[in-house]
């Protein structure tokens, strides 16, 4: 166990450390959060659309498509150096990969969404502060969910023909339900109502992450040349 | 009782179509292959 | 025998009895729109039931043999296996096309909105899109043991994805009430009724399971030529 945590964390680190010397990726991500949120807001009727029922799906919207830039930033990199070829005939097990890989998406994503939620308060003008805490929280459960199966399905992608249209078409009906429940989780934070109104969708997130978590993890295996 | 009957035959004849033209198609190529 | 040859004697069997369920499937049709009474609050469009529903079980059903299927390649890398999952895939793509449009045309006249994000409908919605992900990625990979793998992944993940998606609707709408969908005669269907409809399942499962025989061996046979071809090139 010590182990896989050990190596999860050298491949975590790695990949950090490469993102965060180029920093392109990064910057990208942020240029498009920006543009997302611009045209979003300038997209709708102010008098017949109000800032606040946009912006859940709003925030989520851009979460996704930036989430999706960092996911395919990760393995493409790999590609072009066949650095995964190294990783593999190492005597890294295959989880620790995975689980390293998941994390350094997530420090990226985490990133992105942390410069573009101040970004999105901003423009869209929702009190985001008072409801710090539980957002954060949200935030982070759903990001878990769509990085780790996103993590999985970019692996695949990335040896594919069309590996950049072919990463959209595998992910996107799996964030279905993590996306839904944290607009819907969102959208009750900002009006303010308390959060054991949406216990449901609070339950289906936690639900998805944990069996969607367990399952990547066994079937990352699955999609490495043996 | 309202009078839609139309999109009963719409449905129906779009199901039918869909169904006959795969059946068609798998047959076809099973032939070809043999 | 051969396996080619194994394959195109299922072909030559199969083949009448794809004949036999087309006649069955026009006999459903004539029961549901001549000899079934129509409901009265919807109208005739309601019969579209008759068609709609089977279809969805069987794209259900279809789904689960993927999942299953997949499962089982995992475990036995047996590439059948991979063989029968894409072909359950395929063909249970077609029912699943079905009920996505009929459910629209029964939906217009019967709720005033040809799409509405109830249960049935959404689910199904994401089950095509799965299945296109599923024969797309298919598609992707040349080399047939990885896209055995890949395509048995999503599969399984696919599967899992299913009650998610469910309870993802079922939650949306008890926040946001929806137009209910209307069943074809309140909760108990009337006797003829009920017979039109259990005589179109049995059909279409007839149906979908010759269609999933057929297109097996078609993979079975392309598979078994492919490997004589490589065989050759190697000599």
């Amino acid at each position: 166990m010590r182990d896989l945590v050990r190596v999860a964390w050298a491949i975590a680190a790695k990949d950090v450390l490469l993102e965060f010397r180029s920093r392109t990726a990064f910057a990208s991500a942020l240029v498009f959060t920006a543009l997302v949120l611009a045209i979003l807001n300038f997209a709708r009727d102010p008098t017949a659309v109000s800032a606040h029922s946009l912006a859940p799906g709003a925030l989520w919207i851009t979460f996704t498509f930036a989430g999706m830039l960092g996911l395919n930033r990760a393995f493409g990199l790999e590609r072009e150096n066949r650095a995964l070829d190294g990783l593999l005939l190492s005597p890294a097990s295959r989880t620790a990969v995975y689980v390293g890989k998941v994390a350094a998406n997530l420090v990226f994503v985490g990133a992105v969404e942390a410069v573009a939620l101040p970004l999105f308060a901003l423009f869209f003008n929702v009190p985001v502060v008072p409801v710090l805490g539980p957002l954060v929280l949200v935030i982070a459960l759903a990001t878990l969910g769509f990085v780790a199966v996103g993590t999985l399905m970019s692996s695949m992608a990335v040896n594919t023909r069309l590996a950049e249209l072919m990463l959209p078409v595998l992910l996107l009906p799996f964030l279905v339900p993590p996306v839904t429940a944290a607009v819907q989780l969102t959208a009750h934070l900002f009006a303010g109502r308390p959060f054991s109104a949406a216990f449901g969708w609070l339950r289906l997130l936690l639900g998805y992450d944990v069996i969607f978590v367990a399952a990547c993890i066994l079937l990352f295996e699955s999609t490495i040349e043996e | 009782m309202p009078e839609n009957g139309g999109f009963m035959v719409a449905a129906y004849v779009v199901a039918a179509v869909i169904y006959l033209s795969y059946s068609l198609v798998l047959l076809r190529k099973g032939r070809a292959a043999r | 025998m051969t396996p080619a040859e194994r394959a195109q004697r299922t072909l030559r069997r199969t083949a009448p009895w794809i004949a036999v369920s087309l006649l069955l499937m026009a006999a459903v049709y004539v029961r549901a729109l001549a000899f079934t009474p129509p409901e009265a609050a919807q109208g005739l469009a309601q019969k579209i039931f008759y068609v709609h529903v089977p279809s969805a079980w069987v794209a259900f059903l279809a789904f689960g043999i993927v999942g299953s299927v997949s499962l089982a390649y995992l475990v036995r890398k047996d590439p059948r296996l991979d063989l029968l999952a894409a072909a359950a895939a395929e063909v249970g793509m077609v029912f699943t096309t079905v009920v996505l449009v009929t459910g629209p045309i029964w939906g217009k006249p019967v709720w005033g909105t040809w799409w509405t994000w109830d249960a049935r409908l959404t689910l199904t919605l994401f089950l095509w899109f799965v299945v296109l992900a599923y024969l797309v990625l298919r598609g992707a990979v040349q080399e047939p043991e990885r896209r055995a793998r890949y395509a048995a992944v999503l599969g399984i993940l696919g599967s899992l994805l299913v009650p998610f998606i469910y309870v993802s609707v079922y939650l949306f709408r008890t926040v946001h009430p929806m137009p209910v969908v209307l069943r074809a005669g309140g909760p108990t269907l009337p006797g003829s009724m009920r017979v039109t409809l259990f005589f179109s399942l049995a059909v279409f499962t007839l149906f979908f399971a010759v269609l999933l025989r057929y297109r097996f061996a078609l993979a079975r046979l392309a598979e078994a030529r492919a490997r004589a071809a490589a065989e050759r090139a190697d000599a």
